[in-house]
């Protein structure tokens, strides 16, 4: 690790090699570690320099450990690492086939309340997409590890698109557990 | 300036002084004072021997009273007796629903968006009304104790909004507490429970209290407490239990004038009583008089059970949405810590124990638990435990985002984000020569503006005139640990720090707040002098001894012939200084000398870290990392 955290990248906060593939237990382990050496609490009584040092460090640890243990994040900060995370001005088209799949998804969730069983409808397309998710995330490493950053960029789309299906997905089950118990 | 410690454990620089710090627990119902004493924490009792103080504040014709006093005026005279003020912390006129109403107060007409209650003294705030009784628990401690408070920890609910937690900070600041902490109340109740020690795990902690229910997911690991996911409601609680009962009894008796204040106030007690009684019997007789009208009856179990099923249905509900916000099951709780004095009501344990299935904790008196956690937490923030390994992570409960085009909200910080976290965004003008432009912060989980609440509005000025879309404006949105915000702004091509004017949508002005405090203090001046010079003197030492221990540790080390000239320069002008009996003297002396070590400062800290994550990383990544271990 560098000398000054607030200089240092999240994969050296956390002592791992830069590349897509992390060991979740090790970030988990180091974030603790530093949390013990920067946290506010350890400046309580501290000069004014020393609460606002420790303020800005935690953050940064808070921030590396967020990016490092989310698989889209994770994905645009190491492109963003090698200066690669904007579209190079070739706009590049999504996958048509991925495209209609997701609007299907779509559809299915505006009516999923007309389903006879929608909790468990939701549940198989969670994990239909925990499923995609895996291949996505190879399919970034493949291309990130042969520097085709155009490709890389595509991956992260679909990435984002299921990320973001996963969240409508538990909203949606939360709601409708809610009207189930109430 | 505690110039940090790199002396290993055990190896103090510095001789031990305790410092008097406690935790208060500000509840809606009731409050409480607690400190460790010789390692044991306990809650401070009043001359007569009672530890909970009423959260009620009654204005009389002569002064102002709190707690058990005050609470005898309640039916007496309820339009001059604030009961329940934590509902109205940090709320705006408008948020005063008719669920309100039943506490009748009569609220001003002012410009102001804060809301003022209408009392004979005057009209007054929630902030100030919570201020009285901070300061009625402050004078309890400092007698008890016997010695000014170094600070203290005061707890408020984890789902509290940034206003709410602001509006408590400024409470503390007017009754002239220094605040170390605000702790969120179910951790602080995991604390108390000192499950750290030797357990690892996950916890969720059910917190029902008199006004507000909060529901944490907590992982606990090696003295580490890590809040994974929080939840709740800020406005449901005990309260709302005594007021379904209420509402029952009217309908049972008939009661006509049910909207007299004086009435409304009765039957809610004989509500609570019921409850509470209803805890140790199967049944309990009610008899209503009043007025014109004359009931006798009976509320059983069975009848309290259909009264309060939904309600506490709905605090499930938002456990089981903490759990998958936290990602994990409901069969990974090992324990569930229950808290306030509401959990107390046998249909709560039994629903949440069927809930969970899982063990309740109920040990500590779940009335005392919080004020105790915060105890802890304040004995280990003002230093009387320099090797602690206590450590507490928290999160932000609710996102903040600010307001876009079409009144929709963009989120910057989400939910259940580690706190203290920092986020910038990128601005910027959309006509030429514009010099200011307006930000609207807000927090909430909906995407409407109209749906979420909000904190402030910020207008940015003073950035040079430009084309339009030239000018960048980078705006930080930093939440500290207390989960307050703080928004500074730059234009990113000039590098000019852009001023902002905050108007706090509920929250009280600064300059309200001075005026406030201006006149809580108007004669006692010479007093202030003499104590705040003595204050001086003593912070002076603090800093002499912090600094001279950390140059005898490392100084020779970290500093060059120049910069420990300067610092030794420095350091005799405070000496100096320091017997003359002129505080701001003092003061300044004090920051100068700070400036000064500001590098150095700096340096410890990488340092320490340094040291401490090797030393880490030779422990626990001794086979797979030697070679970063190496690295100088």
């Amino acid at each position: 690790m560098s000398k000054d955290i607030l200089k240092s990248n999240f994969f050296e906060l956390f002592e791992l090699p830069v590349s897509y593939d992390v060991d979740l237990n090790q970030i988990q382990q180091h974030y603790m570690a530093l949390q013990k050496q920067v946290h506010p609490d350890k400046f309580a009584s501290g000069s004014d320099q020393e609460k606002r040092l420790s303020m800005q460090q935690t953050s940064w640890i808070n921030e590396a450990q967020a990016t490092l243990k989310d698989p889209v994040l994770r994905a645009n900060y190491l492109l963003q690492l090698k200066g690669a995370d904007k579209d190079q001005g070739s706009e590049t088209t999504m996958d048509a086939a991925f495209l209609m799949q997701q609007l299907e998804m779509r559809e299915r969730l505006e009516n999923i309340k007309n389903e006879t069983d929608p909790l468990s409808v939701l549940d198989s397309m969670a994990k239909e997409i925990r499923l995609s998710t895996k291949t996505m995330m190879a399919g970034f490493t493949s291309s990130y590890e042969e520097n085709q950053f155009d490709d890389a960029r595509e991956w992260i789309r679909k990435l984002q698109f299921l990320k973001k299906a996963t969240t409508e997905i538990n909203a949606l089950t939360a709601d409708i557990e809610d009207e189930l118990m109430s | 300036m505690a110039l940090i410690q790199i002396a290993e454990p055990g190896q103090s620089t510095t001789p031990h002084q305790h410092k008097l710090a406690v935790g208060i627990d500000l509840g809606t119902t009731n409050s409480l004072v607690a400190t460790v004493r010789s390692g044991d924490v306990s809650t401070l009792p009043d001359a007569e021997g009672r530890h909970l103080l009423p959260s009620v504040v009654h204005y009389a014709e002569f002064g102002v009273c709190v707690g058990h006093v005050a609470q005898q005026k309640s039916i007496t005279d309820p339009l001059n007796t604030i009961v329940s003020v934590k509902r109205f912390m940090g709320r705006g006129l408008e948020d005063i629903t008719a669920e309100d109403a039943h506490y009748s107060y009569t609220f001003a007409e002012t410009d102001s968006k804060v809301p003022r209650i209408k009392t004979r003294a005057g009209n007054v705030s929630a902030v100030e009304v919570s201020a009285e009784i901070l300061k009625k628990l402050k004078a309890r401690a400092v007698e008890t104790l016997g010695g000014e408070l170094t600070g203290a920890v005061i707890t408020v609910p984890a789902y509290f909004d940034d206003a709410q937690r602001q509006a408590t900070k400024d409470a503390a600041r007017l009754a002239g507490i220094n605040v170390l902490r605000l702790l969120n109340e179910p951790t602080a109740a995991a604390v108390a429970y000192g499950l750290d020690t030797g357990n690892e795990g996950l916890i969720a902690v059910y917190d029902l209290g008199g006004g507000t229910f909060d529901i944490s997911i907590l992982r606990l690991n090696k003295g580490v407490f890590e809040v994974l996911a929080t939840g709740g409601d800020s406005s449901l609680g005990g309260d709302d239990f005594d007021y379904e009962i209420a509402q029952w009894i009217v309908a049972q008796a008939k009661i006509n004038n049910a909207d007299k204040p004086e009435i409304k106030r009765l039957i809610m007690q004989q509500a609570r009583s019921a409850k509470e009684a209803l805890a140790e019997q199967e049944e309990v007789e009610i008899n209503v008089d009043v007025d014109d009208c004359q009931w006798q009856g009976a509320l059983d179990r069975l009848q309290l059970r259909e009264l309060l099923t939904p309600l506490v249905k709905k605090t499930l509900m938002s456990c089981r949405r903490a759990l998958r916000d936290a990602g994990i099951g409901k069969d990974e709780i090992r324990e569930v810590v229950m808290v306030g004095g509401s959990t107390r009501t046998l249909l709560v344990r039994e629903m949440v124990a069927d809930f969970f299935e899982c063990e309740l904790l109920t040990s500590i008196d779940p009335d005392k638990v919080v004020a105790a956690g915060a105890a802890l937490q304040a004995d280990v923030l003002a230093g009387n435990k320099p090797d602690d390994e206590m450590l507490l992570l928290d999160v932000i409960p609710l996102s903040l985002g600010i307001e876009t085009m079409g009144g929709l909200v963009e989120k910057i910080i989400h939910r259940n984000t580690a706190i203290p976290v920092a986020k910038a965004q990128d601005f910027t003008t959309y006509k030429d020569g514009q010099t200011a432009m307006a930000l609207h912060v807000l927090q909430g989980e909906r995407e409407l503006v109209s749906d979420c609440r909000s904190l402030a509005r910020f207008e940015l000025r003073g950035f040079p005139p430009h084309v339009a879309g030239a000018v960048r404006i980078r705006v930080t949105f930093q939440v500290d640990a207390d989960g307050l915000l703080i928004v500074t702004a730059r234009e990113e091509n000039s590098g000019v720090e852009a001023s902002i004017d905050v108007k706090p949508s509920y929250g009280l002005n600064d300059s309200e707040i001075e005026s406030m405090l201006r006149d809580s203090i108007d004669h006692a001046e010479d007093d202030m002098h003499l104590r705040s010079l003595r204050e001086q003197q003593v912070e002076a030492d603090r800093v002499l001894e912090a600094l001279d221990a950390a140059l005898a540790t490392d100084g020779e080390l970290l500093l060059s012939e120049e910069e420990k000239s300067r610092i030794k320069a420095a350091r005799e002008a405070l000496i100096t200084v320091k017997s003359a009996a002129d505080g701001e003297k003092i003061k300044q002396a004090i920051k100068q000398l700070e400036a000064t070590c500001e590098d150095y400062v700096a340096r410890r800290m990488n340092t320490n870290i340094k040291i401490a994550m090797q030393g880490h990383s030779i422990d626990e990544y001794a086979s797979d990392s030697e070679a970063e271990v190496e690295e100088p």
